[in-house]
């Protein structure tokens, strides 16, 4: 075997060997490399995260409306059946010093801003919408979130779903616990009475169906990170 | 072959000097060679994984809006060109094998720089002319092929515009991963929508590069295939030698011993 067939046998064998061991999801072993590469990228998401990184769409720029688009994991739209299960409430705790439980008019009466912002998905499409909401710092503040709370899990209604974020991202001033949509009040299928809004982290980190936000030492995963999708789900 | 610390190459050099004949005929450094190959994987991975995320949404524009220039908008790219098998799959496979891309791409352009091979590649002033002398011969309007250096004029645009065309793919691909992070970056490219749009197209001018390259590889200078994995080149086969068209070239009648043409 000359060298020319030597390089020659030994590239086939090789593609062979790669096809072989791989089918469209890509080979077994190279899970724990994705794994490494994903750590690795979250810590240099986290470094490139800056609190004063803003998401600005102009005043002129026209709202997605009814084309934005909804979305669950319950098989119906969520509602909140006051006859069943009482007056909704939002309730704050884990690493706080006063934890919260917040009606929808405490939560309104609350200092609020409105934001026109982009919504990322992480399918690769965007929408606009103006929301109108509280700060999750005023959420902290009030709260009187400790040095422990690291991360935050919000949760909700829709059939436990849930994503926990690190607190740099849930601090961020763009970062709403949101009830008010397009100048309106949040409808059933965008996550009424209240849901998270932000423009740093993808859709899907952004629950909807708020029923408990919880400051922690350490994250709890999330419904969709817990299914293969990054964790950390940055913007 | 120009003076650097890089232990082949100093190899090579001192023994040019001490018989010139006996200089090995080494077209590709080994670390052109290896970045070749490794880039042959990583932008393989990138885009066949990258097609399968741009599947999960296959248009450009915004919710509510349109776009003007994506006439394919809400075709799916067919399965047998995507890898990573879903959404979340593709996407961990894309921002791993970004890495493999970059560093790559950083060794490559570092070592061409530092080791002078950039000058094969670099434009020069009789580029366009060249390159029209190319085009006249390879369309049979000139009967002999143009005198070129290393790479013939279009070889060299093509060549050049690789690594520029992966520079463009780092930058716009930052600005569609971290459009908020990066705000100023992705306003610059005309925001998310153009950014993604801008990723799209540079990601078709590597593909069409990518498959113009290997036709002509095969159609033109099948023995260099053999330099880009050995490094061992026979100027006596090379297409200026041969008069080589696309397609249209006969093989060397004699076949002489390597190594003594080189001057």
């Amino acid at each position: 075997m000359n060298r020319r067939t030597f390089f020659t046998f030994g590239a086939g064998s090789i593609a062979a060997a790669a096809l072989a061991a791989c089918d469209s999801f890509g080979p077994k072993s190279a899970t724990s490399l994705l794994k490494l590469a994903e750590r690795k990228n979250e810590k240099l998401e986290r470094w490139l995260f800056s609190d004063g990184s803003r998401n600005r769409v102009s005043a002129a720029a026209r709202l997605s409306g009814r084309s934005f688009p909804r979305y669950f994991i319950s098989d119906t739209i969520p509602m909140w059946d006051e006859a069943q299960r009482g007056t909704w409430r939002l309730e704050v705790g884990g690493a706080v010093r006063n934890p919260l439980s917040l009606t929808l008019e405490d939560l309104m009466k609350m200092r609020s801003v409105t934001q026109k912002v982009d919504h990322f998905c992480v399918e690769g499409w965007t929408a606009r919408a103006e929301w109108t909401g509280v700060r999750m710092s005023e959420i902290a503040r009030v709260s009187g979130a400790t040095s422990d709370a690291q991360f935050v899990d919000f949760q909700s209604f829709d059939s436990g779903y849930h994503e926990s974020w690190d607190i740099e991202s849930a601090l961020h001033p763009q970062t709403l616990v949101a009830y008010g949509m397009d100048r309106a009040m949040l409808g059933p299928g965008h996550g009424a009475p209240a849901r998270v809004h932000s423009p740093v982290k993808l859709g899907y980190k952004n629950t909807k169906y708020l029923t408990r936000i919880m400051f922690m030492p350490s994250r709890a995963g999330g419904y969709w990170s817990d299914r293969g999708y990054e964790w950390y789900g940055g913007v | 072959m120009a003076a650097s610390g890089v232990a082949l190459g100093s190899t090579d050099e001192a023994r040019a000097a001490a018989n010139p004949a006996a200089r090995p005929q080494v077209r590709h450094h080994w670390v052109v060679r290896l970045t070749h190959w490794v880039n042959v994987v990583a932008l393989g991975l990138m885009v066949t994984s990258g097609l399968r995320i741009f599947n999960a949404y296959p248009a450009f524009a915004r919710r509510g809006e349109s776009f003007c220039c994506y006439p394919f908008a809400g075709k799916p790219i067919p399965a047998s060109l995507t890898f990573g098998g879903w959404l979340a799959g593709a996407r961990n496979w894309h921002f791993a094998a970004m890495w493999l891309l970059f560093l790559n791409g950083l060794v490559y352009v570092g070592f061409i720089y530092l080791h002078g091979e950039w000058r094969d590649l670099v434009p020069r002033r009789g580029d366009i002319r060249d390159s029209w002398e190319m085009i006249k011969f390879y369309v049979f309007a000139r009967p002999d092929h143009p005198h070129q250096g290393k790479h013939n004029a279009l070889q060299k645009s093509a060549y050049f515009s690789m690594p520029i065309l992966g520079a463009l793919a780092v930058l716009t691909g930052l600005a569609i991963w971290k459009p908020v992070q990066f705000a100023p970056l992705t306003n610059l490219l005309g925001g998310y929508v153009w950014a993604r749009y801008w990723h799209f197209l540079v990601m078709l001018g590597l593909v069409a590069l990518t498959v113009v390259h290997v036709v002509m590889v095969f159609a033109v200078d099948p023995y260099s295939i053999r330099s880009m994995i050995t490094g061992g080149y026979n100027e006596a086969k090379s297409p200026e030698a041969r008069n080589a068209r696309p397609f249209f070239w006969r093989r060397p009648t004699a076949t002489r011993a390597e190594g003594g043409l080189e001057s």
